[in-house]
């Protein structure tokens, strides 16, 4: 190891003065202070400085870094906004972060084919606001939404709480402008939904930055929907809410979003946001429909009877856009809410198939119970993804570790009822020794040799998605202490 | 034909395991074959010394109408698999052309049907897949829920790969409800017209299911909107009104009517034999020209030419009849050339040993060759599947 150590310290300082060069010396950073704006992302447990940051402008500027790190067998990592919650854009140790958030530029916007390229520093906000007046907008809307870049998103396949609708950012990208880790740049789609081979840009959107670098996108916008509405239903326990939530679909509804919070979400989003949620329930189901307007009021009529019949204490409708945005602001600021009623707390993302809702919250509950914590439970509630909040108090001895323990066993859990790891926030560094509940080893070296055909050499963002005894220790299974973290290599807040 | 077939093994396993002994324990090149659909689709295939046969690889594993998914093996057509689900209300959102297509052949095909601009394609439906490498490795990617970002997504890889890379075993799917109600509205529409209602529609509120326009004099525009019997019926009177105010003088179809209309779309599709069957993947806006682009070059080597679009999407099938073979390599050269300047793609699908001889089945090769190559040597290092399928790009 000390070796390798030593040999990208001299790698990145020599590539240093190469890249100023290239880039002009603003947009290479090697001082302390600089590196350690970098050093997390939105999984703040984990923290590593690089050894340089670059922030290329071009397409080519991207390649000439990519190019100085495979000369050096150096590593790196592609970062957008650094909102990722799994620590997908952590950087290596030595290595070097490729920063886009200088690449913010819109190339191209085709309204009447409803397509725009553009750079992957582009936030997913600003690409609907750049076509708003026109009735388009982009659909995958992740809560960061305001925040995150589209390449970001093309690199974890973001969701958001409209995608069991409207599918994720992989059925709104056309096509893209790839540099791959031997610092070739290739386009993957094309201007049609059909291209001749495989389907690469299927195969890159996801891979968390391991594949390659898209340094353009094109994505695809849709017509806004002409009517939109939302209700909020009260119910006395989530199993209920989830009853209703079974009603709908098995009426052939296809909402927009359903979203689910438990008592305990609600009342961190109420003492954040004031969005109005009941705080005397134990569960609200937000249900949203859109579409043409006809199509989408006997829908929501559908709707209203069937939480009705599932016994719902209370439904509030959202009358006008106003009162919709404050709703969606309570759901989109449960995480950041938690902070008001629990000192930290840890975000989890396991999908489970919906049906088994019921099974899986009470056995959530004895868990919780038996570690002592406390969870609160925002959800998908569509398409069973969940996002428990393990709540904990990094000041009580021992209680940071059992936090993380139970948040590690809840997305298990969500594997052994059928479902997965992960439904939106990625594998990164956070699950990456899960991975062997869901998949076996032969899985996982199929995908790995996926991973060799694009980088054969390794430095695209390693160490991330595949467990590694390094990271994992030497048995895979339930989590244990992190050896960099014993090693002095990463902190945990 | 008769003379190659005679040489070939052909192996018909019916379950993963079988089909991961069957490639485990053999070397050589291997077909795998489901329905047969698309067989002469790209390069083509000499004399391989094995046909894998997937259609005794069928059945419905498991269907969760709760959870709107179901897990099938590969071999089954979209037919069967259609019936099954039709007893729950629902389908998988996906109406090729070809009723005998085997779920695995779509996925590798990568093909799809006009309802694709409504529900997305097969690749947008694969939630997980599990596919046996050429070596007899079994590998699994996604899992049973319609929202999961756990590793690679091996079935995009797949998609379009024409088996050239695994086969595929088993699939995934994410469904959708069956529509209680459809409604079709057709009218007369030449090219630029049916350019001018596609774009038109995509910008309304009207969310049409499918968008289908067949060359002739002057051009058929068929329009599905798709949902329960009030809002369809509501949405049919606003298409009428909206293709009015374009100078298109629609109607709705009788449903009989309606099936019968859409079915020939499909079989325009398919094309007839002796046929040259090219698919063009552009931009919606662009039908015109390339329709007048396509006519022209057919009309000056003296070749029939139907142009079958899915024009919602911008995916169309050209179709070449009557004319020598070297006429239809000029009219082929011509439309990669205008496809090449607009940035759209082309494949070449069905067309006669004579045509082989004149041109490239691929084209040139795009900017990925290389990383084609490289994956095509991880997946398949000995070159045992589909040898010859994407020559000479790997």
């Amino acid at each position: 190891m000390a070796s390798t150590h030593t040999e990208h310290r001299t790698g990145a300082a020599a590539m240093a003065g190469e890249l100023r060069e290239r880039l002009g010396p603003d947009r290479v950073l090697t001082d302390r202070t600089g590196l350690k704006a970098y050093e997390c992302d939105g999984l703040t447990g984990y923290r590593v400085v690089p050894a340089l940051v670059a922030l290329p402008e071009s397409t080519e500027e991207v390649a000439a870094v990519v190019a100085a790190c495979a000369r050096e067998g150096i590593p790196y990592v592609a970062r957008g906004a650094g909102t990722g919650l799994s620590g997908g854009a952590l950087p290596v140790a030595d290595g070097v972060v490729v920063s886009l958030a200088r690449m913010r530029r819109i190339l191209d916007v085709d309204l009447p084919n409803q397509r725009m390229t553009v750079e992957p520093g582009v936030t997913n906000a600003d690409i609907t606001r750049a076509v708003a007046a026109h009735d388009l907008y982009f659909a995958p809307d992740p809560s960061s939404q305001t925040v995150c870049t589209i390449g970001g998103n093309v690199a974890e396949n973001s969701g958001g709480a409209h995608c069991m609708k409207y599918g994720f950012t992989s059925n709104h990208v056309h096509a893209m402008t790839l540099v791959l880790p031997d610092a070739s740049v290739v386009t993957v789609g094309g201007d049609g939904t059909e291209v001749v081979g495989p389907d690469l840009r299927g195969a890159v959107i996801g891979s968390e930055g391991t594949l390659a670098i898209a340094t353009s996108v094109t994505v695809r916008l849709l017509r806004r929907p002409e009517a939109v509405r939302t209700l909020v239903a009260d119910f006395t326990s989530p199993a209920a809410a989830g009853e209703a939530v079974s009603g709908i679909i098995a009426a052939g509804i296809v909402p927009a979003a359903v979203e689910m919070l438990d008592a305990l979400a609600i009342e961190a989003c109420e003492a954040a946001v004031h969005a109005g949620f009941s705080l005397d329930t134990a569960a609200a189901l937000v249900v949203e429909l859109d579409g043409p307007a006809d199509e989408c009021d006997e829908g929501f009529a559908q709707v209203e009877r069937i939480c009705r019949e599932a016994g719902t204490t209370g439904i509030r409708f959202a009358t006008d856009p106003d009162e919709r945005a404050l709703i969606w602001k309570g759901r989109k600021a449960a995480f950041a809410a938690m902070g008001r009623i629990s000192p930290d707390y840890f975000v989890q993302d396991g999908v489970i198939p919906r049906t088994r809702l019921g099974e899986v919250l009470a056995r959530m509950q004895e868990m919780a119970d038996e570690a002592g914590l406390r969870v609160a439970n925002v959800f998908h509630a569509g398409d069973g993804n969940l996002h428990p909040l393990v709540l904990y108090d990094a000041a009580v001895p021992g209680e940071s570790e059992r936090g993380e323990h139970l948040s590690t066993a809840i997305a298990e859990l969500c594997v052994e009822m059928g479902g997965s790891i992960t439904g939106e926030h990625g594998v990164g560094t956070d699950k990456a020794c899960s991975m062997p509940k869901m998949f076996s080893e032969d899985d996982l070296a199929v995908m790995r040799r996926m991973r060799a055909a694009f980088d054969p050499a390794g430095i695209s963002n390693p160490g991330k998605i595949f467990p590694t005894p390094r990271l994992c220790g030497e048995r895979p299974g339930p989590y244990r202490v992190h050896p960099l973290e014993a090693a002095g290599l990463i902190e945990r807040m | 034909m008769t003379a190659t077939a005679q040489r070939h093994d052909v192996a018909r396993p019916a379950t993963v395991a079988e089909t991961a002994a069957v490639l485990g324990d053999s070397a050589g090149t291997v077909l795998v074959r489901g329905g047969g659909t698309k067989l002469d689709w790209a390069g083509r295939v000499p004399d391989p010394d094995l046909v894998l046969d997937t259609t005794g690889l069928t059945g419905v594993l498991t269907h969760n109408p709760g959870d709107m998914t179901a897990s099938v093996r590969a071999g089954s057509t979209l037919t069967a698999l259609q019936e099954h689900l039709a007893a729950s209300g629902q389908w998988l959102a996906l109406d090729p052309p070809d009723a005998g297509a085997t779920l695995g052949g779509l996925l590798a095909a990568g093909d799809s049907g006009p309802s694709r601009l409504r529900y997305g394609g097969l690749r947008d439906h694969v939630i997980g897949v599990t596919l046996v490498l050429a070596d007899g490795t079994v590998a699994r990617s996604g899992g049973h829920v319609i929202k999961n970002v756990a590793g690679y997504d091996l079935a995009k890889l797949m998609y379009g790969s024409l088996g050239s890379l695994a086969v595929v075993a088993e699939v995934v799917l994410r469904l959708h409800p069956r529509p209680a109600a459809s409604l079709t509205i057709t009218g007369p529409a030449d090219a630029a017209h049916a350019t001018a209602a596609v774009l038109a529609l995509a910008a309304s509120p009207l969310e049409p299911a499918a968008v289908g326009w067949l060359s002739g004099e002057p051009g058929t525009l068929l329009v599905r909107v798709d949902g329960t019997p009030g809002p369809v019926r509501a949405s049919g009177t606003r298409l009428v009104a909206l293709l009015a105010g374009l100078g298109i003088d629609a109607a709705p179809l009788p449903a009989a009517d309606a099936a019968t209309a859409w079915a020939d779309q499909a079989a325009g599709v398919r094309g007839e034999p002796g046929e040259t069957i090219v698919r063009v993947a552009g931009r919606p806006g662009d039908l015109a020209a390339l329709a007048g682009h396509a006519g022209d070059a057919a009309g000056r080597a003296g070749v029939g030419f139907r142009l079958v679009s899915s024009a919602g999407m911008g995916l169309h099938t050209v179709r070449l009849h009557g004319g020598t073979a070297p006429a239809h390599a000029q009219v082929l050269a011509a439309l990669r050339e205008h496809a090449r300047s607009r940035g759209a793609s082309v494949l070449l699908r069905s067309r006669s040993p004579e045509l082989d001889d004149l041109v490239d089945a691929l084209g040139p090769p795009p900017s990925t060759a290389a990383l084609l190559r490289s994956i095509k040597a991880q997946f398949d290092p000995a070159g045992r599947l589909a040898p010859g399928r994407f020559q000479p790009w790997f």
